[in-house]
């Protein structure tokens, strides 16, 4: 009994030590003890295991800040609009998709101060002024087996190449344009994506259009899964989650890792929420070591710390985008341009998706 | 629905008038049942009213005040291609509805009350089951790969497009309103004496004509009812044209989604809503005249 007493104090020093050091500087994972006692927080995420996942990351953070942690959802940005508009934030922490906090940064997100989140480990180039990543994944090109035996497709230019390649496409629908399958729509044509200009949203409209009028344009993560589970399309542009589980269930696809478009969802702190400080330490210690394979183990999401190793099965493992070669191949978008003309790239992407 | 609305309207319109003190005894117990009616009247304005009143300001209000939301509708061929498609579609879903409901509504009449039961049910179940998962079991049913399409191909039959096609929208939507087509019908049709049918026929009329001359216009305010509802319901369908459907049979719901979820511009999205509203309306104005003629006149027969 002594012996575990001793044990608690001299755990209790040690806490207080890293607590002291963590107010100076921030270190990703920590928070100290007790230090939102009484407070309560609203995390919003898109639900399912996903946020069930991000939850159990949070875990050791609600245990030992004394937090209360709420959860929400799902993030509709318009919702946020509305608490942000009616001076009444209800929502602490969004994780929102991957254009928003660029759009609508200084609007409905405020911009991020570093002093209080360790963003050292977080993979190059994902950190923006008013987010930070919340996991990291993939549009994968999969293809089905049986339709292209011993000549399979190899990159996304065999994606758009109908003659060389016959049979159906499948793409993905659900929302916002991607990027950065415009950008690889515009390669496949032979076009240059380094001087993108307003011009070259509709020529990328365009070779899409032309990979024909039976293109399956999917509405639902689960609706891509569907596709491929029963081979009704022969390639499928998709979340490399979704292209896990249908593989996991028995889906004779393979993917392609050749330019996988990098996807992620963001981690956001609304305009004019009650206690930012208390939001910028549940992002610290949610891009923690251990959160991050916890997140991985319960979703199969890609943690977004450099050092975190999962423990995870071989086909979870093998759709994991933080792999040295799969980094190596992962195709970023021109953030910058497609945010910069986002209204008209969404305009123009819906206009295609209502079959004009 | 719509005829609760106008007897409401009405009785509101007939209380206004200044009474004469002497008849205000007389009056108080009309005055009643007007103020049974004020919990579900303040309900309805301040869950319904309300925020329709600050879509139709926002849609021009938003950016600035004008009438560019709709000068941006209207000059944009997807929206009015869109807006069209939406109305033939649920002019469709319609038909369908009216062409299946009609005669399952008229056996349901006819039938002893055990199978009355289980053809009530046959509709019912399927009503209370999430729209979403018996839209996901018609992608299971109609894909190229699916139930209706193997069996096709089995018979030694072609494969025939249905998802990602009108007709696959059609189907799916006529199911899940099939429901909202069959209760009102069924609720008139029960009410017709089939011995009306009899004289008719002991009158020298074939069953054709006693069908048509007398049981067909004593059920259409049925058909009507039923019609409008299911009409009006499916121009504000959402998932299941966006599960079954292919580009070519988005509807407006999805893009007024897209300007207000992804776009966050309430304004254009509102301006939308308003003009699928008013078209509604007018549309429902033209129809309803036609409609109360015949009805009248199966009244006075």
């Amino acid at each position: 009994m002594r012996l575990k007493i001793g044990r608690a104090v001299g755990l209790a020093a040690l806490l207080a030590t890293t607590a002291a050091l963590a107010q100076s500087k921030p270190v990703a994972g920590e928070v100290a003890e007790g230090s939102l006692k009484g407070k309560t927080l609203t995390f919003v995420s898109y639900g399912g295991i996903y946020q069930d996942g991000q939850i159990a990351a949070l875990k050791e953070f609600i245990d030992k800040s004394g937090v209360q942690l709420l959860s929400d959802g799902p993030t509709e940005t318009s919702k946020l609009q509305a608490q942000v508009e009616s001076g009444n934030v209800t929502w602490d922490v969004v994780d929102t998709a991957d254009f928003p906090p660029y759009v609508y940064c200084g609007k409905l997100f405020q911009k991020l101060d570093f002093s209080k989140i360790d963003i050292s480990n977080i993979p190059e180039g994902q950190v923006s002024e008013c987010s930070v990543p919340a996991m990291n994944y993939g549009v994968v090109l999969m293809y089905k087996n049986e339709t292209y035996k011993d000549n399979p497709p190899k990159s996304w230019a065999d994606f758009f190449d109908t003659e060389k390649f016959p049979g159906s496409r499948a793409i993905e629908g659900s929302g916002d344009f991607s990027g950065g399958f415009m950008e690889q729509a515009l390669l496949a044509s032979g076009q240059p994506v380094d001087n993108l200009t307003v011009a070259d949203i509709d020529k990328a409209v365009e070779k899409i259009k032309a990979i024909g009028p039976d293109t399956i344009f999917w509405k639902t993560g689960a609706e891509s899964q569907q596709l491929a589970e029963s081979g009704e399309a022969d390639m499928i542009a998709m979340w490399t989650g979704r292209a896990m589980t249908a593989v996991k269930n028995g889906a004779a696809y393979t993917p392609v890792w050749q330019d996988w478009l990098v996807v992620m969802d963001q981690l956001t702190i609304p305009m004019g929420v009650k206690d930012p400080d208390a939001a910028h330490a549940l992002i610290n210690a949610y891009l923690g070591k251990a959160s991050q394979e916890t997140l991985a183990k319960t979703t199969s999401y890609t943690p977004i710390h450099k050092d975190a190793k999962p423990e995870v099965d071989e086909i979870t493992a093998a759709f994991m985008t933080n792999t040295p070669d799969k980094l190596k191949v992962g195709y970023q978008q021109n953030i910058k341009f497609w945010v910069a003309n986002f209204e008209a790239a969404n305009e123009k992407w819906s206009a295609m998706l209502a079959g004009n | 629905m719509a005829r609760t609305g106008t007897t409401a309207m009405d009785s509101l319109a007939n209380n206004a008038p200044a009474v004469p003190a002497s008849e205000r005894g007389t009056q108080r117990m009309a005055d009643q049942p007007f103020w049974l009616v004020v919990p579900a009247l303040v309900l309805l304005v301040g869950v319904l009213g309300v925020p329709l009143a600050i879509i139709v300001i926002r849609s021009f209000a938003e950016p600035d005040w004008g009438l560019q939301n709709y000068a941006w509708f209207f000059n944009s061929p997807v929206n009015l291609t869109v807006l069209q498609r939406t109305f033939t579609i649920s002019a469709w879903v319609t038909l369908v509805c009216v062409a299946c409901g009609y005669p399952y509504a008229y056996v349901m009449t006819v039938v002893g009350p055990r199978l009355r039961l289980l053809l009530i049910l046959c509709v019912l179940v399927p009503f209370w089951v999430s729209g979403v998962v018996r839209t996901l079991a018609w992608v299971i049913l109609l894909q190229d790969s699916g139930v209706i399409n193997s069996i096709l191909r089995g018979v030694g039959f072609g494969a025939v497009k249905l998802i990602r096609t009108q007709t696959g929208v059609v189907i799916g939507m006529a199911q899940v309103l099939l429901p909202f087509m069959i209760l009102p019908l069924y609720s008139v049709m029960k009410t017709i004496d089939l011995r009306l049918m009899q004289a008719a026929r002991s009158l020298g009329a074939s069953p054709a004509r006693a069908f048509v001359q007398v049981y067909m216009p004593l059920s259409l305010p049925g058909v009507y009812a039923g019609a409008i509802i299911v009409f009006i319901l499916a121009l504000g369908f959402y998932i299941t044209p966006a599960l079954l459907g292919g580009p070519r049979s988005t509807m407006l719901s999805t893009l007024i989604q897209n300007q207000v979820l992804s776009l966050l511009n309430w304004g254009r999205g509102g301006a939308m809503g308003v003009v699928l509203l008013v078209a509604t309306f007018v549309l429902l104005a033209i129809a309803m005249p036609l409609m109360r003629q015949p009805h009248r006149r199966g009244r006075d027969a």
